[in-house]
C-alpha cells in the first residue's frame, strides 16, 4: 500500500494554466475527497493521475516509484467515469470481466468471481443485460464493479454520483464508504458537493478556482478551522465579518465597524498577526443563537432586527441585520414542534455565540 | 479531451487509403490536365507542348455543348428542388408514422440499377406503351404523342433519377430542424409565408445547397440519359468527351474538352452557390 | 400541431403522391408486364413465366451479372479495409484531419470526369481494360463515401470508452480492435452497402473503363435496351428489384436513426 504523492504537478491547456502547480500526499488505504467549484481543475488532476493526460511539469509518484511517465494500461490505478463509459456493446458481465479477460484468466475463476461482485453489489439478476437496459444507479454499480475487479491500489472517482437523485445518492455515499472500508483500496473522490466530500472523506482538499489546493485535513479541520474566506465559503455556509485584530496575546479581539469588539479565536499564532492588522473572522450559521431575550454566559452578544425568515424543513434560517447594515445568517434547528419562543419578521433579537466559534482565517 | 497515445505511430498502416486516393484520383486528374496541352506524335511520344488542343474547343459549337450541359443540369437541379422540398416537408413533419415506410419507398428505386428505370419509362411512354394505350382508350388522342426522344422525357428520366440526391439532404436538415422556431414565428404574428422565406429556407441553407450540388455537378456530366431518352438531338458533354476520348489518337483532345468543361462547371458551380446564398440569406443580415 | 395553412399542407401531399406515384407507376408496369405471355406491345394475354425461364438461361447474363458481383464485392471490401486502416492509424494518434479533405473530391466531380480521367492512367500506363481496371475505379467511388463517413462516425464516439478501455489494462491497439471497431460496426455494414449498391449499379464508370473484355450487368442492360424493347428486360428487372427491396430492408435495420450519411 503505497501513498501517492503529487510533486510540483503543473499542466496547461491551450495555453491557459489549469494547475499552476500541486504539492499533494494522499495517505495510502484512506478514502480521500477532492473538493472544488466546477471547472477548476479538479478533473484534469484526476485524469493525470489516472494517466489519460500528461502533466507539463512535476511527478506523480506511488511510494517511491514514478509513474508519471507510465501509459494508462500499465498503471495500477483505476477511474470511475462521471458518465459511467460502460461499453454498450457488451453487457454487463463482460464489461465487468473486460480486465480479467485480457489477462487471459481461464474462464471458469472468470466465472466465479465475476458472480462473486456482482451478488456484492447486488447486481445477479442483470448479470447478462445489456448497460443500456439499466438505471442510472446499477450502472454506475456496474462502473464500480468493473473498476474494482482490476485490484487496483488506487481507485479514481469522478464526481461518480453527479447523475443521480438525492435520495439513491445519499444511499451509495454509504455504499461507497463500505466499500471502501472493506477493500482498503485508496479511493480518491472528486466532487463539486461539499455535503458528499464531508460524508465519505477521511481526508479532504479544497481547490480553489485557479487550481490551486487552499486547505489539506479532516473534513472536522477543514470545516471547523477554515483557513481562508474562500475555503470559509465553499464548504457550508458562514457568516464573514471584516474587522481589525487587538490584544493578540491575552484577549484575542475583533474590532468590527458597527458592532464594536468581538471576542475571537485562532488556533496558531501566525506571522501576519500584529496589533492592528485587518482580520477577517468567519462564524457559522448554526454557531449562533437566536432569541428575543437576552443570554447570560456567552462570550459574544449583538442586537439586531429580524430581516427575513427561511423554512427549512429540518432547520430555520433567520437573516438578521446587525450593526451598520450587516446581515448575518442564522441556524437554528427545529427541535420542538412547537417552539417555546417564536421570532417573527422585524423583532428584536439577541445574537450569541461562544468565542472559540469564530475563527481568524488566515490570509 | 482525448488520450495522448504516445504510441508510435504506424504510418504505414494508414497509407492505403491514401496511397490509392493519390495514385487512382489525384495522378489521373494530374494526366488529363497534362495531357491536355501535350502534343504526341503518332507513335505517342512526346513532341511538346501545345495550346492547340485547348484552342480546337475555343469555338462556339463547343461551346453550346458546354451550355446545354449547363442548361440541362441547372433545369435539373431546379426542377428537383421543386419537388424535393414540399416531399422532404411531408416526410419530415407531416408523416411522422409513416416516415420510415416512405422513405424507404424512396430509397428502393435509388438502389436499383438506373438503366432499368430509363427501360421501365421507355416501355411506359413508348408509341404503344402504357400511357399512349390508355390515352387512345380514353378517347383524348387519335394517335400516339410521340413522347420519346423529346426533351420532355429526357427531363422526366433525369428528375426521376436525381431526386433522391435532393431529397436526402433537405430531409436530412429539415429533420433537426428545430420546429418550435416556426411556432414562435407564427407567434410573434408572421404569415406562414413570411415564415418560410425568413425562418425555414435560411436555416435549411446547407441541406438545400448540398442536395443542389449533390444534383447539379454530377448532372452536367450526363450524356446516358439524354441520349437514351432524348434521341441524338443535342450534344452533351458527356456526349463528345466519350467520342474523343474512346476514339483513335484524340485522347489528348478528350482530356482537353475534359479539363475546358471542367473550368465551365467550377464557374458556374460558384456562381450558383452564390446565388442560393443570395437568395436564401434573409436581407437585414446582409450589408 | 401545426397552422400551416390548409393549402401548404394539402400541396406538400398532393407532390408526395404524385412523386410517389411517378416513382413506382414504371416500375409496377414492368414488373407486372413481366409476366406477360405475348411480347410488347400486345396487352396482357395470360400469366406466364417464360420471360424468367429465359433470362436464368442466358448465359451473358450470368456472365455480367457475376462480373458486376466481383467488381462490386473487390470495390466494397478494399474501400472498406483502406478505410477502416486509416481509422486505427487516427485512433493511434495520427492527424489525418488535413488528409480528410483529399476524399470529397469522389463525390463531387462528374462521374464523366472521373472515367475520363482514370481511362488516361490506363492508357498512359498501359493498363488493359477489363476487370481489374473497373475494380480499380470503383474502389476509388468507395474510398468516397468511406472515409467521410466512418471517420465521421468514429470522431462521434464517445472518447470515454478508449479511455475505460486503456484504464482497464488494454493497450491503445487491443483497444480499437475491442471497443471502437465493435462500436464502428453499424455503420460499417450500411456504408459497405452503400458502397456495393452504388458500385453494382453504375454506369458511366463502368462504360469508359470496362474496355470490351468484361461487361457490368449496367452494360448488359444497355446492349439489351438498345436492341429493343424484351420481356426479358422486365423479368431482370422484377428480380433485381427485390434484391435490392432486400437490401434497403438490411440497411434500415442498421439505421440507428435515419440520416443522409449511415
Amino acid at each position: 500500500m503505497r501513498d501517492i504523492i503529487l510533486k510540483k504537478l503543473k499542466k496547461s491547456i491551450n495555453g491557459q494554466a489549469i494547475i499552476p502547480e500541486v504539492n499533494l500526499r494522499i495517505p495510502a488505504g484512506k478514502f480521500f475527497a477532492l473538493l472544488g467549484p466546477s471547472g477548476c481543475g479538479k478533473t484534469t488532476l484526476l485524469r493525470l493521475i489516472a494517466g489519460l493526460e500528461t502533466a507539463d511539469a512535476g511527478q506523480i509518484l506511488l511510494g517511491d516509484n514514478d509513474f508519471s511517465k507510465t501509459p494508462i494500461h500499465e498503471r495500477p490505478i483505476n477511474i470511475v467515469f462521471q458518465n459511467y463509459a460502460l461499453f454498450p456493446h457488451l453487457n454487463v458481465f463482460e464489461n465487468v470481466a473486460y480486465s480479467l479477460k485480457l489477462k487471459k484468466i481461464p474462464k471458469k475463476i472468470i466465472e466465479q468471481k465475476i458472480f462473486k461482485i456482482l451478488e456484492a453489489f447486488h447486481l445477479e439478476t442483470h448479470v447478462y443485460k445489456m448497460v443500456s437496459q439499466l438505471s442510472g444507479g446499477q450502472q454506475q454499480r456496474v462502473a464500480l464493479a468493473r473498476a474494482i475487479m482490476n485490484a487496483p491500489e488506487v481507485l479514481l472517482l469522478d464526481e461518480p454520483l453527479a447523475a443521480l437523485d438525492f435520495k439513491l445518492r445519499e444511499k451509495m455515499l454509504l455504499e461507497l464508504i463500505e466499500l471502501q472500508d472493506e477493500l482498503k483500496t485508496t479511493f480518491i473522490y472528486v466532487t463539486h458537493d461539499q455535503f458528499e466530500a464531508l460524508t465519505v472523506a477521511d481526508q479532504m482538499a479544497i481547490m480553489n478556482h485557479n487550481g490551486e489546493i487552499e486547505q489539506i485535513g479532516t473534513p472536522k479541520q477543514i470545516y471547523e478551522f477554515p483557513h481562508s474566506s474562500f475555503v470559509a465559503r465553499f464548504v457550508g455556509t458562514t457568516n464573514i465579518l471584516n474587522g481589525t485584530l487587538h490584544d493578540l496575546d491575552s484577549d484575542p479581539k475583533i474590532d468590527v465597524p458597527g458592532l464594536g469588539m468581538l471576542k475571537c479565536y485562532f488556533s496558531k499564532k501566525a506571522d501576519w498577526m500584529v496589533e492592528g492588522c485587518t482580520a477577517i473572522m468567519s462564524l457559522r450559521p448554526e454557531k449562533i443563537f437566536i432569541s428575543k431575550k437576552e443570554a447570560k454566559n456567552f462570550t459574544n452578544q449583538i442586537k439586531g432586527v429580524v430581516h427575513s425568515i427561511v423554512y427549512h424543513g429540518r432547520s430555520t434560517q433567520y437573516n438578521v441585520i446587525v450593526g451598520d447594515n450587516i446581515k448575518l445568517q442564522i441556524f437554528e434547528q427545529n427541535e420542538e414542534h412547537f417552539p417555546q419562543e417564536v421570532i417573527d419578521y422585524d423583532d428584536e433579537v439577541f445574537l450569541y455565540w461562544q468565542r472559540e466559534n469564530g475563527v481568524l482565517l488566515e490570509k | 479531451m482525448r488520450a495522448s497515445l504516445k504510441s508510435e505511430k504506424p504510418f504505414a498502416i494508414g497509407l492505403p487509403a491514401l496511397v490509392w486516393q493519390a495514385l487512382f484520383f489525384y495522378l489521373p486528374l494530374a494526366l488529363v490536365f497534362v495531357s491536355s496541352f501535350i502534343r504526341l506524335s503518332n507513335e505517342g511520344k512526346f513532341q511538346g507542348f501545345t495550346l492547340s488542343h485547348i484552342a480546337t474547343f475555343l469555338n462556339l459549337i463547343y461551346f453550346k455543348v458546354i451550355g446545354a450541359s449547363l442548361l440541362l443540369a441547372l433545369s435539373n437541379a431546379l426542377l428537383c428542388f421543386l419537388v424535393a422540398f414540399p416531399l422532404a416537408y411531408f416526410l419530415a413533419f407531416i408523416a411522422k408514422g409513416a416516415r420510415n415506410i416512405l422513405l424507404f419507398l424512396l430509397i428502393v428505386p435509388f438502389w436499383t440499377n438506373f438503366l432499368l428505370h430509363v427501360y421501365a419509362w421507355f416501355y411506359v411512354l413508348e408509341r404503344h406503351g402504357i400511357v399512349n394505350t390508355l390515352l387512345q382508350k380514353i378517347g383524348l388522342i387519335e394517335t400516339p404523342i410521340h413522347f420519346l426522344n423529346s426533351t420532355f422525357a429526357t427531363m422526366i428520366m433525369m428528375v426521376y433519377y436525381y431526386l433522391p440526391f435532393m431529397v436526402l439532404p433537405i430531409f436530412s436538415a429539415l429533420e433537426s430542424f428545430n420546429f418550435s422556431l416556426i411556432e414562435a414565428s407564427l407567434d410573434l404574428g408572421a404569415s406562414w409565408n413570411s415564415t418560410f422565406r425568413r425562418i425555414l429556407l435560411p436555416l435549411t441553407r446547407k441541406g438545400i445547397i448540398a442536395g443542389f450540388f449533390l444534383v447539379f455537378i454530377p448532372s452536367f456530366g450526363e450524356f446516358a440519359i439524354p441520349e437514351l431518352m432524348g434521341g441524338e438531338r443535342h450534344a452533351f458533354v458527356g456526349t463528345v468527351v466519350s467520342q474523343y476520348i474512346l476514339g483513335e489518337g484524340t485522347g489528348s483532345l478528350g482530356s482537353a474538352f475534359t479539363l475546358l468543361s471542367a473550368l465551365c462547371l467550377i464557374a458556374a458551380a460558384m456562381l450558383l452557390y452564390r446565388l442560393i446564398n443570395f437568395l436564401l440569406i434573409p436581407r437585414m443580415r446582409r450589408g | 400541431m401545426v397552422r400551416e395553412g390548409k393549402v401548404a399542407r394539402a400541396g406538400a401531399l398532393l407532390v408526395t403522391a404524385f412523386t410517389y406515384l411517378f416513382l413506382y407507376v414504371p416500375i409496377i408496369v414492368l414488373l407486372v408486364f413481366s409476366f406477360n405471355s405475348e411480347r410488347f406491345p400486345s396487352p396482357w394475354t395470360q400469366f406466364s413465366l417464360k420471360w424468367y425461364k429465359e433470362l436464368l438461361h442466358s448465359e451473358d447474363l450470368w456472365q455480367s451479372f457475376r462480373n458486376s458481383l466481383v467488381v462490386a464485392g473487390s470495390a466494397t471490401l478494399i474501400s472498406l479495409v483502406s478505410g477502416i486502416c486509416l481509422i486505427f492509424y487516427a485512433s493511434q494518434g495520427g492527424r489525418i484531419k488535413r488528409f480528410l479533405g483529399m476524399f470529397y473530391g469522389n463525390l463531387l466531380i462528374p462521374e464523366t470526369v472521373l472515367a475520363v480521367s482514370m481511362l488516361t492512367l490506363f492508357a498512359t500506363l498501359k493498363i488493359p481494360l477489363g476487370i481489374t481496371t473497373l475494380i480499380l475505379a470503383h474502389t476509388v467511388l468507395g474510398l468516397g463515401f468511406v472515409i467521410p463517413i466512418v471517420y465521421a462516425r468514429y470522431r462521434e464516439l464517445d472518447p470515454h470508452l478508449t479511455e475505460a478501455s486503456l484504464d482497464l489494462g488494454a493497450t491503445p491497439i487491443q483497444s480499437f480492435f475491442k471497443v471502437t471497431l465493435p462500436m464502428l460496426r453499424p455503420t460499417m455494414i450500411t456504408t459497405s452497402l452503400l458502397v456495393f449498391i452504388i458500385s453494382f449499379d453504375d454506369f458511366i464508370l463502368s462504360y469508359f473503363v470496362a474496355g470490351s473484355s468484361a461487361q457490368t450487368l449496367s452494360l448488359y442492360i444497355l446492349s439489351m435496351i438498345r436492341s429493343g424493347v424484351s420481356p426479358v428486360v422486365n423479368a431482370l428487372s422484377s428480380i433485381l428489384l427485390v434484391l435490392s427491396s432486400l437490401l434497403v430492408f438490411i440497411y434500415f435495420s442498421f439505421q440507428t436513426r435515419v440520416r443522409i450519411v449511415p
